[in-house]
């Protein structure tokens, strides 16, 4: 009896050992469908999430978390007209009075060396790829996209930091708005990178 | 002196002088000053370069020979207000606006008549070079094919040494074997019975897969496979590493974010300030392919299907591919301003991908793990100085690791 016990245990042992060899989980191969989930009501959410919409028949029924009256779209939903976004201020001069926002428009931000490095990191964020690191219009995109306005020198060397704003604003010939991405701060950071970095390097 | 001789000479002269008129203007016009053209080199890139190009039609019109369409008075004034050339009604001008979608050129009025001397002799000068060889495939790093991935040749060397040398044993060993064989045949007589058997024993395969001992080593062996397989099944289940979907536009981050240097930041615009990174709302898209319509893999195709969705304001649905649990809390913000980790720490090399495949695994040791060995980035941020301190004063040694300030605390992320 205890002869066995004790065999049982050496051979379970041996099984655990064997068995737990070192496992190397990147050789989960590559895979076009999601695999399987242990508990699926507990990994998603029934709130409505900005950019997942669970759409999984078996588990879930339909529309578990989509925002109701929004068939179609997610839960993504357009702000209700006339609000405006917490913390920012509207804009109102249009795309084509760009002579008045440059003419009066004017930096709020206080120009500091801080304020200019995180302009520098914008900058590289959202306009280097089209206009280049140094302002050159000669970035990566500027090859398929025409039309990369030349920031370092030429014509727009002379403009004021409220035309840099509202070009980024509202856009300007090829250029669209760039406001959805950036914010009006954010802006006038690059702004103030442009003009003092950029335009007054030679 | 006669007068046939004077007015001979007068003739003569003004020949003279017309030739070297004539050839002057021949020798402006074949070879320009030098000093002109680059200056006006310098000029065009400035300010021209961005929409019009010498032999190809761009934003603008092709430039080539454009001195020879108009003049050098009516090119001034366009180049100094086209607007007002196109309202006093200039024909031309008109036919030009209309061309081009009655956009407008961008008025210069700073520039002075040499300036735009300089110019146009810098497009005389080009036009007369013809168009620049194109190479079609690319520059390096462009969309050609990658390099396949080198292997490291000393692993495999060893492995074949290994083999060599085993196979050299084994034959070396067969051989032994034999010779003692027959060396003990040859004095069978003086061998013990037991011995004797031993020496003249035929392999019997059916005795050894019925022996104990064999069936012993073939079920453990059995077993173990059996159980490894359901406990690396078991520890799999929820992983989602190298989950690949099918877009239901072939967007490409190689090409977005790898060649064209895209920032991430650019498109999702979350990553920095936000619990999510954000997918990016169709307009930013349409930022770029209001006017790059034509995909180098996928022609038109596939970005028609962007415009389409811009145009009838239909959300695109991407495939989701990391799916955090909702039972852990993940903030981006957290990770990318605060601690500034590169987002391909997380995400893998994204700018080679052409489809995007999770790089991790998204398991909470995965996440621990990083936790525990990450130090705490806490460079000009006087959040942390008093948690240095007691850090500093505590037994722990080394620097401010990310699990002493309870990263790894459960309620850290599930709450």
């Amino acid at each position: 009896m205890n002869f066995t016990y004790i065999k049982l245990a050496l051979i379970v042992s041996a099984v655990g050992f064997l068995a737990s060899c070192n496992h190397n989980f990147d050789r989960i191969p590559v895979h076009q469908q999601p695999r399987v989930e242990f508990a699926p009501n507990m990994y998603h959410a029934e709130s409505y999430e900005p950019v997942s919409v669970i759409d999984d028949s078996v588990n879930f029924p339909e529309g578990y978390n989509q925002m109701p009256g929004n068939e179609g779209f997610g839960n993504l939903k357009l702000p209700v007209a006339n609000t405006i976004k917490r913390g920012s201020t509207p804009y109102h001069i249009s795309k084509d009075s760009l002579e008045f926002a440059a003419r009066t428009l004017q930096n709020p931000l206080v120009l500091n060396d801080q304020v200019l490095a995180e302009g520098e990191v914008l900058y590289t964020r959202f306009c280097a790829h089209c206009h280049g690191e140094t302002g050159g219009g000669d970035g990566p995109v500027s090859e398929k996209l025409k039309g990369v306005a030349n920031l370092s020198g030429g014509q727009l060397a002379t403009v004021s930091e409220g035309h840099i704003f509202h070009v980024i604003t509202r856009g300007k010939g090829r250029m669209l708005q760039h406001a959805s991405q950036i914010d009006a701060n954010d802006r006038w950071k690059i702004a103030h990178f442009v003009k003092e970095k950029i335009q007054k390097k030679q | 002196m006669s007068k046939t001789s004077i007015s001979n000479l007068a003739s003569r002269l003004s020949l003279l002088i017309i030739l070297s008129f004539f050839f002057t203007t021949v020798r402006a016009a074949n070879a320009p000053d030098p000093a002109l053209v680059s200056q006006g080199e310098v000029l065009f890139k400035e300010n021209c370069k961005s929409c019009h190009a010498v032999h190809t039609q761009e934003v603008g019109p092709a430039l080539k020979d454009v001195t020879k369409r108009r003049d050098v008075k009516w090119l001034s004034a366009w180049i100094r207000n086209s607007t007002a050339v196109i309202a006093s009604g200039d024909k031309y001008a008109n036919d030009i606006y209309n061309k081009f979608g009655k956009s407008p050129m961008t008025s210069f009025p700073s520039f002075k008549d040499e300036e735009i001397k300089a110019v146009l002799a810098y497009i005389d000068a080009e036009g007369e070079k013809g168009p620049e060889k194109v190479i079609v495939d690319g520059p390096p790093g462009g969309p050609s094919s990658p390099e396949p991935p080198k292997e490291d040749p000393t692993s495999t060397i060893i492995l074949i040494l290994v083999v060599v040398v085993l196979i050299l044993v084994l034959t070396t060993l067969i051989v032994f074997l034999s010779v003692i064989k027959r060396f003990l045949k040859d004095k069978e007589a003086t061998l013990t019975e037991a011995d004797k058997e031993l020496v003249n024993q035929k392999f019997d395969l059916v005795v050894v897969v019925k022996s104990k001992m064999f069936i012993t080593i073939v079920s453990l062996l059995f077993v173990t496979i059996a159980v490894r397989a359901c406990w690396l099944g078991a520890l799999s289940i929820g992983v989602e590493q190298n989950y690949e979907p099918v877009q239901p536009i072939p967007f490409s981050h190689k090409q977005h974010a790898g060649d064209m240097k895209i920032n991430c930041n650019y498109c999702h615009t979350g990553a920095y300030k936000s619990k999510q990174a954000n997918i990016p709302s169709v307009n930013i898209c349409m930022n770029c392919h209001t006017h790059v319509t034509e995909g180098s893999r996928f022609g038109k195709e596939a970005i028609a299907k962007v415009v389409k969705a811009y145009n009838d304001g239909a959300p695109i649905k991407w495939i989701r591919v990391h799916n955090l649990p909702d039972l852990a809390y993940f903030n981006h913000s957290q990770h990318t301003t605060v601690a500034g980790i590169e987002c391909q720490k997380c995400h893998g090399p994204i700018e080679e991908m052409e489809i995007v495949r999770q790089h991790s695994p998204l398991t909470m040791g995965w996440c621990i793990n990083c936790h525990r060995e990450t130090a705490v980035n806490s460079k000009d941020n006087a959040y942390y100085d008093r948690l240095l301190k007691v850090h500093a004063d505590s037994k722990k040694k080394g620097e401010m690791k990310a699990e002493d300030i309870g990263a790894i605390d459960c309620s850290k992320c599930h709450y």
